[in-house]
């Protein structure tokens, strides 16, 4: 089985490199600049599951090295586009995509693009981020799962990526639940995302201020709301442990997003943010504080847009 | 008539300076390093209406040299507390005390320490500031102070006297027979602007190229005017018109001095400016969404500051 994999950042590149440590044939699809540094240096990862220097195959171009039976999407969300332009030519007739993106406004997009019978549900579980030269760092959890959208059996190929998983000692696997499960997290993103950024703090800052914990809750809730009009609503258990862990006292739990802010990067507002608040709208849900959390985020691209304050 | 100006700061130094070289007596009361600093350089200001440096009076403590006309006060609201011990003994039988803060609730807590006679109504609209060697850089056009009496009767001998000073000196206003609707409708304007540049970080045009932007901004207005109106200070059209057209300025570049304070890590007049406002909401059974959110993100700055994450 050829897998390739868009991306060697955090999720695409730990992942990828355990696959082709334990035999996988792995190629990663990268942009020139990244494809030169890993052809130089190898992909570099350090991890506390054992440090690597990986000689990864690499290509620029989707047309290269296929035809490929597995292509796994690991960019960020702002650059899906981009992204499907570049697999366009790995991706045959017995391809299939495996999207490891948050949200859900990206299956609309691929499925349009490659068929929904192409693309299949991903989700990650890898906490890490890249280091100044490149190299992987990561930092803790190591699991990724996909399966069918539609919840039936796994096709073949999904079946061999998990046995190479498995192989790899990546977590996870096939999830028979990967739809649920993706509402599940988005639910947990667009809150954390939406409140770690508009108030510009940990979730144990949050719970510092006097209506702090209210307004997380509230923005839970009305995430689960869009959730349950979608037919995906969180389970109680679900639920409950989402509550617990984003109202926690002193914790320092905080989105990625908030890092991305800081930094003046690029961040994925519109897709975790934004296509909820439009979700609900379509739903006739009032979601005001996914509101505020849009506008903040609007309001930083803006400004980032024309390069700061002064 | 002997005017009493606690600090040399940025406001009390540019409006003291233009008196005092107008030839009007006036003392500082500052703090022992600023003492030393003014006896040694002067105080300098530089100013687009002319360069001046002059050796002005100064006390370290109000006990001297008085008694004192006319006390004016031109602290940060979150030193209020410290002022009002500074400048007591400074305030005899006959003292008129003129804050130039903004918000109201100093009004209240001035006028229970010194009694609601001696405190009259003052504003300030100076676009100036002062650098780390202590000169005053008055950088703006506009250079005023209105104030008068809050019952709105004609105004006390102090203040006719010291209308004919402030005219004398060039720095414009004087006498305000309007001064409690003009510091309402200010604080409305104010609050607006501190809160949504703060809760969306960035300035007044950044706000208005996020989709709802503009009507999160006229939402926050029309908060502010509730309250005022419950206190019997509407702003009337013609002043809400006013502060809607300041506050919706396509491309403007303009953002509260809170936000650049918040950028700095530096203390701000949350309390003041916006939980105060609030404060008064609930009292009034007015319903604040905007300013809420608002709030709880000055806390959470407010938290990270206290622990040293600013």
């Amino acid at each position: 089985m050829k897998i390739l994999i868009l991306g060697a950042g955090a999720v695409g590149g730990y992942w990828g490199a355990r696959l082709h440590q334990s035999g996988a044939d792995v190629t990663f699809l990268l942009r020139e600049k990244r494809a030169e540094k890993v052809r130089k240096d190898g992909l570099v990862v350090k991890s506390p599951k054992g440090d690597a220097v990986i000689p990864a195959k690499v290509v620029t171009k989707g047309s290269e090295g296929g035809p490929y039976d597995i292509v796994v999407l690991a960019c960020k969300a702002y650059d899906l586009d981009s992204a499907m332009e570049s697999i366009a030519p790995a991706v045959g007739t017995n391809t299939t995509i495996v999207p490891m993106l948050n949200g859900h406004a990206h299956f609309a997009t691929l499925d349009k693009k490659f068929g929904p019978e192409k693309v299949a549900g991903g989700l990650a579980r890898i906490s890490g981020m890249l280091g100044p030269n490149g190299e992987i760092l990561h930092s803790g959890a190591s699991g990724v799962s996909f399966g069918e959208r539609d919840g039936k059996p796994a096709r073949a190929s999904l079946v061999e990526l998990e046995v190479a998983c498995k192989k790899a000692g990546i977590d996870g696997g096939i999830n028979a639940n990967i739809n649920q499960d993706l509402w599940d997290k988005w639910i947990m993103l667009a809150t954390i995302a939406g409140m770690c950024s508009s108030m510009r703090g940990t979730v144990g800052d949050i719970m510092e201020t006097e209506d702090g914990a209210a307004i997380v809750l509230e923005t839970l809730d009305e995430s689960c709301k869009v959730a349950t009009a979608e037919g995906h609503a969180p389970s109680d258990k679900v639920l409950a442990g989402l509550k617990t862990m984003l109202t926690s006292k002193g914790s320092k739990a905080v989105a990625s997003i908030l890092g991305d802010i800081e930094k003046g990067g690029p961040a994925e507002g519109k897709q975790i943010v934004g296509d909820m608040l439009a979700r609900a709208r379509k739903a006739g849900i009032a979601a005001p504080n996914l509101r505020f959390a849009y506008t903040h985020l609007q309001t930083y691209e803006a400004r980032r847009a024309r390069g700061g304050l002064k | 008539m002997k005017i009493l100006i606690l600090g040399a700061g940025a406001i009390g130094g540019y409006v003291g300076g233009r008196l005092h070289q107008s030839g009007a007596d006036v003392t500082f009361l500052v703090r022992d390093k600023r003492n030393e600093a003014l006896k040694r350089d002067g105080l300098v200001i530089k100013s687009t209406k002319g360069d001046i440096t002059q050796m002005v009076k100064t006390i370290t403590k109000a006990g001297d040299g008085g008694p004192y006309d006319v006390v004016i006060l031109t602290c940060k609201a979150y030193d209020l507390d410290s002022a009002i011990d500074a400048v007591a003994p400074a305030v005899g039988a006959t003292t008129t005390v003129i804050p130039l803060l903004n918000g109201m609730r100093h009004i209240d807590l001035l006028a229970a320490k010194f009694g609601d006679a001696k405190v009259v109504g003052g504003l300030a609209r100076v676009g100036v500031a002062m650098n780390d060697k202590g000169e005053i850089l008055h950088t703006s056009p506009f250079a005023a102070i209105s104030f008068g009496e809050r019952d709105g009767k004609p105004a006390r001998p102090a203040l006719v006297e010291l209308d004919a000073a402030i005219k004398k000196s060039g720095v414009d206003g004087g006498l305000n027979a309007n001064i409690v609707q003009d510091l309402w409708d200010k604080w409305i304007m104010l609050c607006t602007l501190a809160a949504t540049c703060c809760l969306m970080r960035g300035a007044s045009g950044d706000i208005l190229e996020a989709d709802e932007g503009r009507a999160i901004v006229l939402e926050t207005v029309d908060e502010g005017c509730k309250v005022a109106a419950a206190a019997g200070h509407d702003p009337g059209e013609k002043g809400i018109t006013t502060i809607r057209s300041f506050l919706t300025v396509k491309g403007s570049k303009f953002a509260a001095s809170m936000l650049h304070d918040l950028e700095k890590g530096a203390m701000v007049e949350a309390d003041h400016i916006v939980g105060d406002m609030i404060a008064r909401a609930k009292k009034a059974g007015i319903a604040t969404p905007n300013l809420r959110m608002a709030y709880a993100h000055l806390q959470v700055y407010l938290a990270r500051r206290a622990a040293g994450r600013a």
